[in-house]
């Protein structure tokens, strides 16, 4: 044989060789019973010499049960918002300038800012003066009011923005589940598509996903002593030499936080901890909620006690005044960073810049407090409660807790900013699309697509025996080859298997087979026009190669396009195809010449096909 | 030794397909007219899915056996006057497919009860919000006084409307509060009603979708122009790679083959969805396949016989490789046989339509593909042969 050969053969072999070690997880997520193949189990069943566990093929939504959603983020309701802030903070503005305004609000179609006051004209100049970047004064204002709108362009840039961080948002929470394979992709007309398979409770998901969360930012009080009362009725936390210990007791217990004052002294402040949401919950409805003022507020937050990877969290609260001071919309961004000032030795902290008015708000604010803690709250919890230091403008600086190693306290800074910049959503938002996939179908979907699948390949594997005997039992060997190739890239890329993909599997079996009758059909043309064995076989590869490229191409570029086109399950029809294709262009054409080639090595050999 | 092979059809066919290509192209429009006249929405129209038309679809099975007619009379009842119920899978299933035209259960009367019964208690700023296209939620605005999540719960039900969740959302402005009421929607309705009138035939809701007649119109014509933009592609690469000469009988070849699997969603009135765009798409991918084998004949053998009129090439070429075009159809739809067999639902579906658009392609290639070449070499010579 010519070194070529060997080279081939050595390539196809490496080929089946890790195709089928990837395939080594896959083998033992289906081994496991469904209910626990997405848990620790199975991470422990998949031997240490196999390739990461992650890498398995993965059921689709239709396979394995889930909920697909769409939701529209309403874009119309969240300008309208901003034209009613805008309108108070002209309002304010123009107060603060010494001019009369009687009136501040939004036109009657909650369109535009309308300012009533007996000089018009010196009103439209101010707030053109101070806001013209964003805003025009448009005409058709009734007698003794003005009108300022958005500029289009404002208004454009401002919706898909808030499409574009609904969607952060959205990713973020769902992130933090730890649902397997979610997939979240922004679509046409304002809508974010997101795929949970798996997830067994779409009520829940649809709650989750749908809360606005709005950012607050709230002052503690940390001066009260309301909190002490809770000392009497629930039992102290259990310590060691002053840190926590847990388990802590179901009930909840309460321990002291040592907080500074505003002006320089100090004091032991009461807190209730517990070891979970709920408990706590419990707690502060039952002891604390009675012994707190109006205007006080019981914030809820999470800390840890110990370090690496033995830390254990536990819920604790914080004592705030209830007026929320402001809230996220004014942040601009926000991002991590380390603190180059002399006194920060480089600590990682979270940078942040507001907006204009915002920058206003937060200065009043920051300077009223000077020394207190202020409370970063996200979706009811309270996420930093950093003491002020300084009076914070449009850039504000928030310092984390315990001193930690470096890229911990990166990552923590990181995901402040994350949240901070796309905590919120900034509009409401609405399900436009809904499917759920109950847990029992899906079993049954993959017993029948399996032996559908099992079915289509043996009869395409007889008809080839049949039909070109010989060769075509070379062209099986290549399809069945084929077949473990196309699952073990699935797997490696970690695109999921749907019904439909298991349809376009089947498919690209058939599809692979076609090459190999282009082949052994101008080979038999050869043979029939006289040539030797050897020679026909050259011929018949060497001829047909381009047209089997032809072909290819055009069925990979439908299959490009649906996959651009489709979602969920039809995109996983796409993906199928282009892998299955991508496949047999080896499988047929190298694998089945090589056996060939080895068959018919001698000028004397004899074909059937 | 002479070579000797058992053939399906044998080597050395001389079928005039050129000269049949009247009769073909005569039947082939007749066909697509047909397809195209009876896809009129006001002729007969397709069975579009939810995916296209909107609306909720859920999957129902049943433990016994259940008269899907039982089934939409009391669908009907629930005031769901276009409900549709089909058998979903094979009989023994007694699954069922319930589609309703409407996402939201609300209607604008009940709204303004519910406004109603709201106003007499709190102050609302402006009317309620409220939108059919995207589901069973209204929203509300207070000025001044405004209720807990509990007391507007609790009132709403009063008028008669069951809520699932009352939620707080921040104000549009300063001293205002905005609550999303979220009531219970069709599926709910639907399963309760079911599982009070048919409680001994145990039903499982197993499958819900709904989506907004926006997105659903929006995802149709994505959808046509998909298909569109793959039949460019493949044009253009024909194009590039043959000669554009080739072109116009691709595009028509193409054209035909989309529309007879298209005819097969219009004339079964099988649900058109998601999945049949990407059927007609694979088929317009696939379909091209046999013409390129042809083509590529075609090529070979003008380069072979210098001086014979094209017709003759291209008649010697079809029926040259006429074996060849035919076994790989045949391969492929062999494959469908097992999703014929054990595929239930939109994979029937699929499969059947997949059949139909392969059998297509192979008959387009034979008699619409190259003799169309033909035709338009002729009249580019007669136009040439006038202008002299």
């Amino acid at each position: 044989m010519e070194r070529a050969w060997y080279w081939r053969v050595a390539l196809i072999a490496g080929v089946t060789l890790f195709s089928l070690y990837e395939l080594v997880p896959s083998w033992y997520y289906f081994s496991l019973p469904p209910d626990q193949r997405n848990g620790a189990e199975y991470e422990k069943s998949v031997p240490r010499w196999a390739p990461d566990p992650n890498r398995h093929l993965n059921l689709g939504l239709d396979l394995q049960g889930g909920i697909l959603l769409s939701m529209g983020v309403d874009v119309d309701r969240a300008v309208k918002a901003k034209v009613a802030r805008r309108a108070d903070e002209i309002g304010d503005f123009l107060k603060e300038k010494g001019l009369t305004v009687t009136a501040a609000g939004t036109s009657p179609d909650g369109a535009r800012v309308e300012i009533r006051g007996p000089d018009t004209a010196k009103i439209a100049d101010t707030v053109l003066d101070h806001y013209g970047s964003e805003m025009n004064a448009p005409g058709g204002a009734p007698a003794g009011a003005v009108w300022f709108g958005f500029k289009p362009k404002t208004i454009q840039d401002f919706k898909s923005k808030a499409v574009e961080q609904a969607e952060k948002t959205i990713r973020n929470r769902v992130d933090k589940w730890g649902v397997t394979e979610p997939d979240i992709k922004r679509k046409a007309n304002s809508q974010i598509q997101i795929q949970l398979p798996g997830f067994k409770d779409p009520e829940k998901a649809k709650e989750l996903l749908g809360r606005t969360a709005q950012l607050e930012f709230k002052i503690a009080d940390d001066a009260s002593t309301a909190l002490d009362g809770v000392r009497g009725k629930l039992p102290p936390c259990p310590g060691d030499e002053g840190l926590m210990k847990l388990p802590l007791p179901d009930t909840g217990c309460w321990t002291v936080e040592r907080v500074e004052l505003p002006g320089g002294g100090a004091r032991e402040e009461t807190m209730i901890a517990a070891t979970r949401r709920d408990q706590l919950e419990a707690a502060i409805d039952k002891y604390a909620k009675p012994l707190i003022a109006p205007d006080q507020e019981i914030g809820i937050g999470e800390s840890s006690v110990g370090t690496g990877p033995v830390r254990d969290r536990y819920y604790r609260t914080y004592l705030l005044h209830a007026k929320t001071e402001l809230t996220g919309d004014y942040i601009a961004d926000a991002r991590a960073a380390t603190d180059t000032s002399s006194t920060g030795m480089n600590r990682p902290v979270v940078v942040f810049t507001m907006s204009p008015e915002g920058a206003r708000l937060m200065e009043k604010l920051t300077s009223a407090n000077l020394g207190r803690r202020m409370a970063t709250v996200l979706d009811g919890k309270v996420e930093t409660a950093p003491y002020i230091q300084g009076k914070i403008a449009a850039n504000g600086q928030i310092t984390l807790g315990q001193q930690r190693g470096f890229q911990e306290m990166f990552q923590e800074a990181s995901d402040i900013a994350l949240v901070l910049k796309a905590g919120a959503l900034p509009a409401p938002v609405t399900i436009s699309e809904e499917r759920t996939v109950g847990a029992t179908l899906g079993p049954e979907l993959v017993k029948k697509g399996t032996t559908a699948a099992l079915l289509g390949f043996l009869l395409v594997v007889l008809f080839m025996i049949a039909y070109y005997r010989a060769s075509g039992l070379i062209a099986d060997v290549a399809l069945l080859l084929n077949g473990l190739l196309v699952l073990a890239i699935m797997a490696i890329v970690g695109s999921t298997l749907t019904l439909p993909g298991i349809a376009g599997f089947v498919l690209t079996l058939g599809m692979a087979v076609d090459a190999n009758v282009l082949i052994n059909e101008r080979i038999r043309e050869e043979l029939r026009a006289g040539k030797t064995v050897k020679q026909s076989v050259d011929q018949g590869y060497d001829k047909v190669f381009w047209t089997i490229v032809d072909s290819h191409v055009t069925t990979l570029s439908a299959g490009v396009v649906l996959m651009n086109y489709g979602s969920g399950p039809v995109r996983g029809f796409a993906v199928t195809l282009i892998i299955g294709l991508a496949a047999s262009m080896f499988t047929s054409i190298v694998v089945t010449r090589a056996i060939m080639d080895f068959f018919t090595r001698r000028d004397t050999a004899r074909l059937s096909v | 030794m002479r070579f000797k092979s058992f053939d399906v059809i044998p080597h050395g066919t001389t079928f005039d397909f050129v000269g049949k290509r009247h009769i073909a192209v005569a039947l082939s429009l007749a066909a697509n007219l047909a397809v195209i006249v009876w896809a009129m929405p006001f002729v007969h129209g397709l069975n579009f899915g939810v995916d296209f038309a909107g609306g909720t679809e859920m999957e129902v099975k049943f433990g016994k056996q259940v008269d899907p007619g039982v089934i939409r009379r009391s669908v009907e009842e629930l005031g769901f006057k276009d409900a549709s119920v089909q058998t979903y899978g094979p009989e023994a299933d007694n699954s069922y497919l319930i589609r309703v035209g409407r996402i939201a259960l609300l209607g604008a009367d009940e709204v303004a009860t519910v406004a109603k019964a709201v106003s007499a208690k709190f102050p609302i700023q402006g009317a309620p919000s409220f939108n059919p296209e995207l589901g069973d939620k209204i929203d509300f605005q207070f000025q001044g006084v405004q209720p807990t999540t509990a007391e507007l719960k609790s009132v709403i039900e009063a008028a008669g409307v069951r809520v699932r969740e009352v939620r707080e959302e921040a104000g549009l402005a300063a001293g205002t509060h905005s609550f999303a009421v979220i009531t219970y929607g069709i599926q709910d309705k639907v399963e309760r009603d079911l599982q009070s009138r048919f409680a001994a035939e145990k039903p499982e809701v197993r499958r819900v979708e709904y989506v907004g007649p926006a997105v659903g119109r929006e995802l149709r014509n994505q959808g046509f122009k998909a298909i569109l933009l793959a039949m460019g592609l493949i044009v253009l690469y024909v194009g590039v790679r043959f000669d554009f000469r080739f072109s116009p009988g691709v595009i028509i070849a193409l054209l035909h083959d989309a529309v007879i699997t298209f005819g097969f969603f219009a004339f079964t009135g099988r649900e058109f969805n998601l999945t049949s765009v990407a059927v007609i798409l694979t088929v317009v991918g696939y379909s091209v396949n046999d013409t390129v084998v042809v083509y590529d004949r075609i090529r070979e053998n003008q380069g072979k016989f210098q001086g014979k009129r094209l017709a003759e090439i291209v008649n010697l070429s079809i029926n040259d490789v006429l074996g060849r075009t035919f076994l790989t159809s045949f391969a492929t739809a062999l494959s469908l046989i097992g999703l014929l067999i054990f595929g239930v639902g939109t994979i029937w579906d699929f499969s059947m339509a997949m059949l139909v658009g392969i059998v297509s392609g192979t008959y387009s290639t034979w008699f619409i593909a190259a003799p169309m070449t033909i035709w338009l070499e002729e009249r580019a010579a007669k136009a040439k042969a006038r202008a002299a």
